[in-house]
Protein backbone atom coordinates (compact mmCIF):
# COMPACT_ATOMS: atom_id res chain seq x y z
CA UNK A 1 0.00 0.00 0.00
CA UNK A 2 1.23 3.51 -0.79
CA UNK A 3 2.52 5.31 2.27
CA UNK A 4 1.02 8.66 1.38
CA UNK A 5 3.60 10.80 3.13
CA UNK A 6 6.68 8.93 1.89
CA UNK A 7 5.17 8.55 -1.56
CA UNK A 8 4.42 12.25 -1.75
CA UNK A 9 7.90 13.22 -0.61
CA UNK A 10 9.52 10.96 -3.19
CA UNK A 11 7.29 12.33 -5.92
CA UNK A 12 7.55 16.06 -5.28
CA UNK A 13 10.96 16.48 -3.62
CA UNK A 14 12.51 16.95 -7.06
CA UNK A 15 10.85 20.37 -7.31
CA UNK A 16 12.05 21.60 -3.88
CA UNK A 17 15.21 23.35 -5.02
CA UNK A 18 13.53 25.19 -7.88
CA UNK A 19 10.54 26.20 -5.73
CA UNK A 20 12.79 27.52 -2.96
CA UNK A 21 14.82 29.57 -5.38
CA UNK A 22 11.78 31.12 -7.03
CA UNK A 23 9.95 31.79 -3.76
CA UNK A 24 13.12 33.39 -2.36
CA UNK A 25 13.36 35.60 -5.41
CA UNK A 26 9.70 36.64 -5.26
CA UNK A 27 9.91 37.71 -1.62
CA UNK A 28 6.87 39.87 -0.93
CA UNK A 29 6.76 41.26 -4.44
CA UNK A 30 4.69 40.27 -7.44
CA UNK A 31 5.02 36.87 -9.05
CA UNK A 32 6.28 37.45 -12.59
CA UNK A 33 6.08 33.83 -13.71
CA UNK A 34 2.56 32.79 -14.58
CA UNK A 35 1.44 36.41 -14.10
CA UNK A 36 -2.32 36.74 -14.14
CA UNK A 37 -3.68 38.97 -16.88
CA UNK A 38 -7.21 39.78 -15.80
CA UNK A 39 -8.13 41.30 -19.14
CA UNK A 40 -6.47 42.12 -22.42
CA UNK A 41 -7.82 45.40 -23.77
CA UNK A 42 -5.79 45.73 -26.96
CA UNK A 43 -2.49 44.49 -28.42
CA UNK A 44 -0.72 46.97 -26.13
CA UNK A 45 -2.93 47.23 -23.03
CA UNK A 46 -3.99 44.75 -20.39
CA UNK A 47 -5.28 44.70 -16.83
CA UNK A 48 -3.05 43.21 -14.14
CA UNK A 49 -3.87 43.47 -10.44
CA UNK A 50 -6.85 45.67 -11.26
CA UNK A 51 -4.65 48.21 -12.99
CA UNK A 52 -4.25 49.05 -16.67
CA UNK A 53 -0.77 48.19 -17.87
CA UNK A 54 1.17 48.96 -21.04
CA UNK A 55 2.17 45.60 -22.55
CA UNK A 56 5.75 45.50 -23.77
CA UNK A 57 6.50 41.81 -23.47
CA UNK A 58 3.86 39.87 -25.39
CA UNK A 59 5.58 39.00 -28.71
CA UNK A 60 2.61 40.57 -30.48
CA UNK A 61 4.95 42.00 -33.11
CA UNK A 62 2.41 43.10 -35.69
CA UNK A 63 -0.33 43.80 -33.16
CA UNK A 64 -2.92 41.79 -35.10
CA UNK A 65 -4.66 40.04 -32.17
CA UNK A 66 -7.52 42.55 -32.15
CA UNK A 67 -7.50 43.28 -35.88
CA UNK A 68 -10.75 43.20 -37.80
CA UNK A 69 -9.25 40.60 -40.16
CA UNK A 70 -8.23 38.09 -37.49
CA UNK A 71 -11.14 38.46 -35.08
CA UNK A 72 -13.77 38.24 -37.84
CA UNK A 73 -12.08 35.19 -39.39
CA UNK A 74 -11.89 33.45 -36.00
CA UNK A 75 -15.54 34.15 -35.14
CA UNK A 76 -16.73 33.03 -38.59
CA UNK A 77 -14.76 29.80 -38.24
CA UNK A 78 -16.48 29.01 -34.94
CA UNK A 79 -19.88 29.69 -36.53
CA UNK A 80 -19.08 27.43 -39.47
CA UNK A 81 -17.11 24.60 -37.81
CA UNK A 82 -17.66 24.85 -34.06
CA UNK A 83 -15.02 25.25 -31.38
CA UNK A 84 -12.81 22.22 -32.03
CA UNK A 85 -11.81 19.58 -34.55
CA UNK A 86 -11.85 16.82 -31.90
CA UNK A 87 -9.31 14.74 -33.78
CA UNK A 88 -5.83 14.43 -35.23
CA UNK A 89 -4.85 15.44 -38.74
CA UNK A 90 -4.62 11.80 -39.80
CA UNK A 91 -8.09 10.92 -38.51
CA UNK A 92 -10.92 13.46 -38.55
CA UNK A 93 -8.94 16.66 -37.86
CA UNK A 94 -8.07 17.83 -41.38
CA UNK A 95 -10.53 20.53 -42.42
CA UNK A 96 -10.43 22.50 -45.66
CA UNK A 97 -8.95 25.43 -43.72
CA UNK A 98 -5.92 23.42 -42.54
CA UNK A 99 -5.14 22.44 -46.12
CA UNK A 100 -5.78 25.95 -47.45
CA UNK A 101 -3.44 27.41 -44.83
CA UNK A 102 -0.74 24.94 -45.85
CA UNK A 103 -1.22 25.89 -49.49
CA UNK A 104 -1.06 29.59 -48.61
CA UNK A 105 2.19 29.04 -46.67
CA UNK A 106 3.67 27.16 -49.63
CA UNK A 107 2.80 30.06 -51.90
CA UNK A 108 4.11 32.66 -49.40
CA UNK A 109 7.50 30.97 -49.02
CA UNK A 110 7.71 29.53 -52.55
CA UNK A 111 8.03 26.10 -50.91
CA UNK A 112 7.35 22.59 -52.22
CA UNK A 113 5.70 21.37 -49.02
CA UNK A 114 4.15 22.79 -45.88
CA UNK A 115 2.65 21.30 -42.74
CA UNK A 116 0.66 23.03 -40.03
CA UNK A 117 0.90 21.96 -36.39
CA UNK A 118 -1.20 22.61 -33.30
CA UNK A 119 1.40 24.74 -31.51
CA UNK A 120 4.72 26.32 -32.39
CA UNK A 121 6.46 24.03 -29.90
CA UNK A 122 5.01 21.04 -31.73
CA UNK A 123 6.15 22.34 -35.13
CA UNK A 124 9.79 21.83 -34.14
CA UNK A 125 9.09 18.80 -31.99
CA UNK A 126 7.23 17.09 -34.84
CA UNK A 127 9.57 18.05 -37.67
CA UNK A 128 12.90 17.44 -35.94
CA UNK A 129 11.89 14.19 -34.26
CA UNK A 130 10.74 12.82 -37.62
CA UNK A 131 13.69 14.11 -39.66
CA UNK A 132 16.35 12.81 -37.26
CA UNK A 133 16.46 9.06 -37.89
CA UNK A 134 18.80 6.40 -36.51
CA UNK A 135 22.37 7.04 -37.62
CA UNK A 136 21.60 10.64 -38.61
CA UNK A 137 23.27 13.70 -37.13
CA UNK A 138 21.49 16.80 -35.85
CA UNK A 139 23.65 19.86 -35.17
CA UNK A 140 21.97 22.59 -33.18
CA UNK A 141 22.96 26.07 -32.06
CA UNK A 142 23.76 26.04 -28.33
CA UNK A 143 21.22 28.83 -27.66
CA UNK A 144 18.36 26.92 -29.33
CA UNK A 145 14.86 27.10 -27.89
CA UNK A 146 13.67 24.22 -25.69
CA UNK A 147 11.46 22.85 -28.47
CA UNK A 148 14.51 22.32 -30.68
CA UNK A 149 16.29 20.49 -27.89
CA UNK A 150 13.17 18.44 -27.17
CA UNK A 151 12.60 17.62 -30.85
CA UNK A 152 16.15 16.30 -31.03
CA UNK A 153 15.70 14.27 -27.85
CA UNK A 154 12.59 12.68 -29.29
CA UNK A 155 14.45 11.75 -32.49
CA UNK A 156 16.62 8.67 -32.99
CA UNK A 157 19.54 10.77 -34.25
CA UNK A 158 22.68 11.84 -32.38
CA UNK A 159 22.57 15.54 -31.50
CA UNK A 160 25.55 17.86 -31.22
CA UNK A 161 25.69 21.49 -30.12
CA UNK A 162 27.83 24.13 -31.75
CA UNK A 163 28.77 27.53 -30.39
CA UNK A 164 26.01 30.10 -30.66
CA UNK A 165 25.94 31.88 -34.03
CA UNK A 166 29.30 30.42 -35.04
CA UNK A 167 29.45 29.00 -38.58
CA UNK A 168 33.17 28.35 -37.92
CA UNK A 169 32.44 26.09 -34.96
CA UNK A 170 29.71 24.35 -36.96
CA UNK A 171 32.16 23.69 -39.81
CA UNK A 172 34.59 22.08 -37.37
CA UNK A 173 31.91 19.84 -35.94
CA UNK A 174 30.57 18.84 -39.37
CA UNK A 175 34.06 17.86 -40.48
CA UNK A 176 34.42 15.59 -37.42
CA UNK A 177 31.29 13.57 -38.27
CA UNK A 178 31.45 10.17 -39.91
CA UNK A 179 30.44 10.01 -43.59
CA UNK A 180 27.37 7.88 -42.85
CA UNK A 181 23.89 9.20 -42.06
CA UNK A 182 21.97 12.33 -43.02
CA UNK A 183 22.98 15.70 -41.50
CA UNK A 184 20.71 18.50 -40.42
CA UNK A 185 21.83 21.87 -39.04
CA UNK A 186 19.24 23.66 -36.89
CA UNK A 187 19.36 27.38 -36.12
CA UNK A 188 16.92 30.19 -35.34
CA UNK A 189 16.54 33.31 -37.46
CA UNK A 190 16.03 35.60 -34.46
CA UNK A 191 16.82 34.29 -30.97
CA UNK A 192 13.98 34.82 -28.54
CA UNK A 193 15.90 35.73 -25.41
CA UNK A 194 18.76 38.00 -26.48
CA UNK A 195 17.13 39.13 -29.72
CA UNK A 196 20.19 38.45 -31.84
CA UNK A 197 20.01 37.44 -35.49
CA UNK A 198 21.75 34.42 -37.04
CA UNK A 199 24.06 34.74 -40.05
CA UNK A 200 21.76 32.43 -42.01
CA UNK A 201 23.63 33.18 -45.25
CA UNK A 202 26.90 31.93 -43.75
CA UNK A 203 25.25 28.91 -42.16
CA UNK A 204 23.70 27.84 -45.46
CA UNK A 205 27.14 27.91 -47.11
CA UNK A 206 28.76 25.87 -44.35
CA UNK A 207 25.90 23.36 -44.10
CA UNK A 208 25.66 22.71 -47.83
CA UNK A 209 29.45 22.55 -48.22
CA UNK A 210 29.42 19.69 -45.70
CA UNK A 211 26.48 17.88 -47.28
CA UNK A 212 24.07 18.94 -44.53
CA UNK A 213 20.59 20.44 -44.85
CA UNK A 214 19.70 23.69 -43.07
CA UNK A 215 16.61 24.12 -40.87
CA UNK A 216 15.80 27.65 -39.69
CA UNK A 217 13.24 28.40 -36.98
CA UNK A 218 11.81 31.82 -37.87
CA UNK A 219 9.23 31.88 -35.04
CA UNK A 220 10.11 35.43 -34.01
CA UNK A 221 11.21 36.77 -37.38
CA UNK A 222 8.49 36.00 -39.93
CA UNK A 223 6.49 39.16 -40.45
CA UNK A 224 9.31 41.31 -39.03
CA UNK A 225 12.35 40.74 -41.26
CA UNK A 226 12.92 40.70 -45.01
CA UNK A 227 11.67 42.98 -47.78
CA UNK A 228 8.35 41.08 -47.88
CA UNK A 229 8.22 39.86 -44.27
CA UNK A 230 9.35 36.29 -44.95
CA UNK A 231 11.99 36.38 -42.25
CA UNK A 232 15.74 36.55 -41.72
CA UNK A 233 16.55 34.08 -44.52
CA UNK A 234 14.76 36.42 -46.94
CA UNK A 235 16.48 39.47 -45.45
CA UNK A 236 19.85 37.83 -46.10
CA UNK A 237 18.93 36.72 -49.62
CA UNK A 238 19.00 32.96 -49.01
CA UNK A 239 15.31 32.07 -48.68
CA UNK A 240 15.47 29.77 -51.71
CA UNK A 241 18.48 27.89 -50.36
CA UNK A 242 17.26 27.09 -46.84
CA UNK A 243 15.93 23.52 -46.74
CA UNK A 244 13.34 23.92 -43.97
CA UNK A 245 11.74 26.92 -42.27
CA UNK A 246 9.59 26.51 -39.20
CA UNK A 247 7.56 29.09 -37.37
CA UNK A 248 4.74 29.78 -34.98
CA UNK A 249 1.31 31.36 -35.28
CA UNK A 250 1.47 32.68 -31.73
CA UNK A 251 3.44 35.84 -32.44
CA UNK A 252 3.08 37.86 -35.64
CA UNK A 253 0.27 35.53 -36.77
CA UNK A 254 -1.94 36.51 -33.79
CA UNK A 255 -3.12 32.97 -33.11
CA UNK A 256 -1.73 29.66 -31.87
CA UNK A 257 -0.18 26.88 -33.91
CA UNK A 258 2.95 26.39 -35.96
CA UNK A 259 4.25 25.39 -39.34
CA UNK A 260 7.20 23.93 -41.16
CA UNK A 261 7.79 24.46 -44.87
CA UNK A 262 10.41 22.89 -47.09
CA UNK A 263 11.76 23.37 -50.57
CA UNK A 264 11.75 19.56 -50.73
CA UNK A 265 8.39 17.97 -51.60
CA UNK A 266 9.46 14.80 -49.76
CA UNK A 267 9.06 16.56 -46.41
CA UNK A 268 5.35 15.76 -46.75
CA UNK A 269 6.12 12.11 -45.94
CA UNK A 270 6.84 13.19 -42.37
CA UNK A 271 3.07 13.25 -41.77
CA UNK A 272 2.98 9.46 -41.55
CA UNK A 273 5.89 9.18 -39.15
CA UNK A 274 5.89 12.16 -36.79
CA UNK A 275 4.40 11.36 -33.41
CA UNK A 276 3.75 14.98 -32.29
CA UNK A 277 1.89 15.47 -35.60
CA UNK A 278 -0.04 12.20 -35.49
CA UNK A 279 -1.02 11.87 -31.87
CA UNK A 280 -2.57 15.22 -31.07
CA UNK A 281 -5.72 17.05 -32.09
CA UNK A 282 -5.36 19.53 -34.93
CA UNK A 283 -5.57 23.29 -34.51
CA UNK A 284 -9.01 24.64 -33.69
CA UNK A 285 -10.96 26.16 -36.59
CA UNK A 286 -10.76 29.63 -35.01
CA UNK A 287 -6.98 29.41 -34.49
CA UNK A 288 -6.39 28.24 -38.05
CA UNK A 289 -8.67 30.94 -39.46
CA UNK A 290 -6.97 33.71 -37.46
CA UNK A 291 -3.53 32.53 -38.61
CA UNK A 292 -4.70 32.46 -42.21
CA UNK A 293 -6.11 35.99 -41.91
CA UNK A 294 -2.83 37.20 -40.41
CA UNK A 295 -0.85 35.54 -43.20
CA UNK A 296 -2.97 37.41 -45.73
CA UNK A 297 -2.14 40.68 -43.92
CA UNK A 298 1.58 39.84 -43.78
CA UNK A 299 1.61 38.87 -47.48
CA UNK A 300 -0.50 41.93 -48.37
CA UNK A 301 0.37 45.58 -48.91
CA UNK A 302 -0.04 46.83 -45.30
CA UNK A 303 3.67 46.43 -44.40
CA UNK A 304 2.99 46.70 -40.67
CA UNK A 305 6.62 45.87 -39.97
CA UNK A 306 7.57 49.39 -41.05
CA UNK A 307 5.64 50.77 -38.08
CA UNK A 308 7.24 48.12 -35.88
CA UNK A 309 10.75 49.13 -36.97
CA UNK A 310 10.07 52.81 -36.32
CA UNK A 311 9.21 51.94 -32.69
CA UNK A 312 12.20 49.60 -32.46
CA UNK A 313 14.60 52.36 -33.50
CA UNK A 314 13.01 54.79 -31.05
CA UNK A 315 13.21 52.35 -28.12
CA UNK A 316 16.74 51.22 -28.95
CA UNK A 317 18.09 54.75 -29.11
CA UNK A 318 16.30 55.73 -25.89
CA UNK A 319 17.42 52.68 -23.92
CA UNK A 320 21.02 53.10 -25.01
CA UNK A 321 20.93 56.76 -24.04
CA UNK A 322 19.45 55.91 -20.64
CA UNK A 323 22.29 53.47 -19.91
CA UNK A 324 20.28 50.33 -20.60
CA UNK A 325 22.14 49.17 -23.68
CA UNK A 326 20.29 46.21 -25.21
CA UNK A 327 22.53 43.18 -25.65
CA UNK A 328 21.83 42.91 -29.40
CA UNK A 329 21.39 45.34 -32.30
CA UNK A 330 17.92 46.89 -32.78
CA UNK A 331 15.19 44.29 -33.32
CA UNK A 332 11.66 43.31 -32.22
CA UNK A 333 13.17 41.74 -29.09
CA UNK A 334 15.35 43.96 -26.96
CA UNK A 335 16.93 42.42 -23.89
CA UNK A 336 18.74 44.42 -21.25
CA UNK A 337 21.17 42.41 -19.16
CA UNK A 338 21.11 42.97 -15.40
CA UNK A 339 23.94 42.14 -13.00
CA UNK A 340 21.91 39.48 -11.13
CA UNK A 341 18.43 38.04 -10.78
CA UNK A 342 17.65 39.97 -7.58
CA UNK A 343 18.19 43.40 -9.09
CA UNK A 344 16.38 42.28 -12.25
CA UNK A 345 13.44 41.24 -10.07
CA UNK A 346 13.39 44.59 -8.22
CA UNK A 347 13.55 46.52 -11.46
CA UNK A 348 10.83 44.37 -13.00
CA UNK A 349 8.62 45.19 -10.00
CA UNK A 350 9.40 48.90 -10.33
CA UNK A 351 8.41 48.81 -14.00
CA UNK A 352 5.14 47.14 -13.02
CA UNK A 353 4.57 49.89 -10.43
CA UNK A 354 4.96 52.33 -13.32
CA UNK A 355 2.38 50.35 -15.32
CA UNK A 356 4.80 48.72 -17.76
CA UNK A 357 4.84 44.97 -18.35
CA UNK A 358 8.07 43.48 -19.72
CA UNK A 359 9.42 39.93 -19.36
CA UNK A 360 11.69 39.00 -16.52
CA UNK A 361 14.03 36.26 -17.73
CA UNK A 362 16.44 34.43 -15.44
CA UNK A 363 18.55 31.26 -15.62
CA UNK A 364 18.07 28.43 -16.41
CA UNK A 365 15.61 29.71 -19.04
CA UNK A 366 18.20 32.14 -20.44
CA UNK A 367 21.36 31.52 -22.43
CA UNK A 368 24.75 31.92 -20.76
CA UNK A 369 23.16 32.27 -17.32
CA UNK A 370 22.06 35.86 -17.95
CA UNK A 371 19.38 37.78 -16.01
CA UNK A 372 17.38 39.92 -18.40
CA UNK A 373 14.62 42.47 -18.70
CA UNK A 374 13.19 41.53 -22.08
CA UNK A 375 11.05 43.89 -24.11
CA UNK A 376 9.16 42.98 -27.26
CA UNK A 377 7.93 45.71 -29.54
CA UNK A 378 4.68 45.83 -31.51
CA UNK A 379 3.56 47.68 -34.60
CA UNK A 380 0.60 48.67 -32.42
CA UNK A 381 2.80 50.60 -29.99
CA UNK A 382 2.68 54.36 -30.43
CA UNK A 383 5.49 56.86 -30.13
CA UNK A 384 3.96 57.94 -26.80
CA UNK A 385 3.94 54.32 -25.58
CA UNK A 386 7.67 54.03 -26.24
CA UNK A 387 8.27 57.36 -24.45
CA UNK A 388 6.45 55.95 -21.42
CA UNK A 389 8.54 52.77 -21.45
CA UNK A 390 11.70 54.85 -21.68
CA UNK A 391 10.60 57.11 -18.83
CA UNK A 392 10.03 54.09 -16.61
CA UNK A 393 13.49 52.73 -17.46
CA UNK A 394 15.12 56.07 -16.69
CA UNK A 395 13.43 56.01 -13.29
CA UNK A 396 15.09 52.66 -12.55
CA UNK A 397 18.43 54.40 -12.17
CA UNK A 398 17.30 55.77 -8.81
CA UNK A 399 16.61 52.18 -7.74
CA UNK A 400 20.12 51.09 -8.69
CA UNK A 401 21.57 53.70 -6.37
CA UNK A 402 19.76 52.25 -3.32
CA UNK B 1 41.63 4.40 -14.28
CA UNK B 2 44.14 2.71 -16.57
CA UNK B 3 47.69 4.13 -16.98
CA UNK B 4 46.91 5.15 -20.60
CA UNK B 5 44.33 7.53 -19.21
CA UNK B 6 46.81 9.42 -17.01
CA UNK B 7 47.84 11.99 -19.67
CA UNK B 8 44.14 12.68 -20.39
CA UNK B 9 43.45 13.04 -16.68
CA UNK B 10 46.34 15.48 -16.27
CA UNK B 11 45.11 17.66 -19.12
CA UNK B 12 41.48 17.52 -17.94
CA UNK B 13 42.61 18.47 -14.42
CA UNK B 14 44.43 21.52 -15.79
CA UNK B 15 41.35 22.58 -17.81
CA UNK B 16 39.05 21.98 -14.82
CA UNK B 17 41.18 24.25 -12.65
CA UNK B 18 40.33 27.15 -14.95
CA UNK B 19 36.57 26.40 -14.69
CA UNK B 20 36.04 25.76 -10.98
CA UNK B 21 36.46 28.11 -8.07
CA UNK B 22 36.53 25.22 -5.61
CA UNK B 23 40.02 24.51 -4.37
CA UNK B 24 39.90 20.77 -3.79
CA UNK B 25 42.01 17.79 -4.77
CA UNK B 26 40.73 16.57 -8.13
CA UNK B 27 40.49 12.79 -8.38
CA UNK B 28 38.59 10.60 -10.86
CA UNK B 29 35.79 10.20 -8.31
CA UNK B 30 35.19 13.91 -7.88
CA UNK B 31 31.67 15.00 -8.92
CA UNK B 32 31.76 17.99 -11.22
CA UNK B 33 28.41 19.32 -10.00
CA UNK B 34 28.43 18.56 -6.27
CA UNK B 35 32.20 18.79 -5.60
CA UNK B 36 33.38 21.41 -8.11
CA UNK B 37 30.16 23.49 -8.13
CA UNK B 38 29.92 23.49 -11.92
CA UNK B 39 26.40 24.29 -13.08
CA UNK B 40 24.93 23.50 -16.50
CA UNK B 41 26.37 26.69 -18.04
CA UNK B 42 29.86 25.90 -16.64
CA UNK B 43 29.57 22.32 -17.89
CA UNK B 44 28.67 23.52 -21.36
CA UNK B 45 31.77 25.74 -21.47
CA UNK B 46 33.94 22.96 -20.08
CA UNK B 47 32.73 20.38 -22.62
CA UNK B 48 33.20 22.90 -25.46
CA UNK B 49 36.79 23.55 -24.37
CA UNK B 50 37.56 19.85 -24.09
CA UNK B 51 36.05 19.21 -27.52
CA UNK B 52 38.32 21.92 -28.92
CA UNK B 53 41.38 20.58 -27.11
CA UNK B 54 40.92 17.04 -28.42
CA UNK B 55 39.19 17.84 -31.74
CA UNK B 56 36.24 15.62 -30.81
CA UNK B 57 32.47 16.10 -30.43
CA UNK B 58 30.27 14.63 -27.74
CA UNK B 59 26.60 14.04 -28.55
CA UNK B 60 24.47 16.04 -26.06
CA UNK B 61 23.13 12.94 -24.39
CA UNK B 62 26.60 11.58 -23.71
CA UNK B 63 27.89 14.94 -22.47
CA UNK B 64 24.97 15.40 -20.08
CA UNK B 65 25.37 11.90 -18.63
CA UNK B 66 28.95 12.60 -17.50
CA UNK B 67 29.02 13.44 -13.81
CA UNK B 68 32.49 12.53 -12.51
CA UNK B 69 35.95 13.57 -13.63
CA UNK B 70 36.76 9.90 -14.24
CA UNK B 71 33.76 9.46 -16.52
CA UNK B 72 34.84 12.51 -18.50
CA UNK B 73 38.36 11.14 -18.88
CA UNK B 74 36.99 7.75 -20.00
CA UNK B 75 34.67 9.43 -22.52
CA UNK B 76 37.57 11.38 -24.02
CA UNK B 77 39.57 8.14 -24.14
CA UNK B 78 36.81 6.40 -26.11
CA UNK B 79 36.60 9.25 -28.62
CA UNK B 80 40.35 9.55 -29.09
CA UNK B 81 41.05 5.79 -28.99
CA UNK B 82 43.57 6.35 -26.20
Amino acid sequence: MLDTNTGKTAMFAKFDKLSERIEGLYGNGRRPFGMLFERILSPTRGVIGGKEVLLAGTNNYLGLTFSEECTTAAKDAIDRHGTATTGSRLANGTFAEHVELEEALKAFFGAASAAVFTTGYQANLASLSALGGKGDHLLIDADSHACIYDGCRLSDAETYRFRHNSPEDLAKRLSRLPETGARLVVIEGLYSMLGDVAPVDEFVEVAHAHNAMLYVDEAHSVGCYGPTGRGVAEAQGVLDRVDFISGTFSKSFASIGGFCISRHAEFDRMRLASRPYLFTASGTPSAIAAARAALDVIAGPARLERRLWARIEQLYAGLSEAGFQPVSPPGPIMAVERPDDKLAMREWNALMDAGIYVNLMIPPATPQGKSLLRISMSAAHTEADVDRILGAFRDLRALQAT
Amino acid sequence: MTPEMQPIFDRVEAILRTHTKVDTVITPDVQMGADLSLDSVDMFDLVMEIEEAYDISFPIEEASSISTVGALVEAIGRRTNA
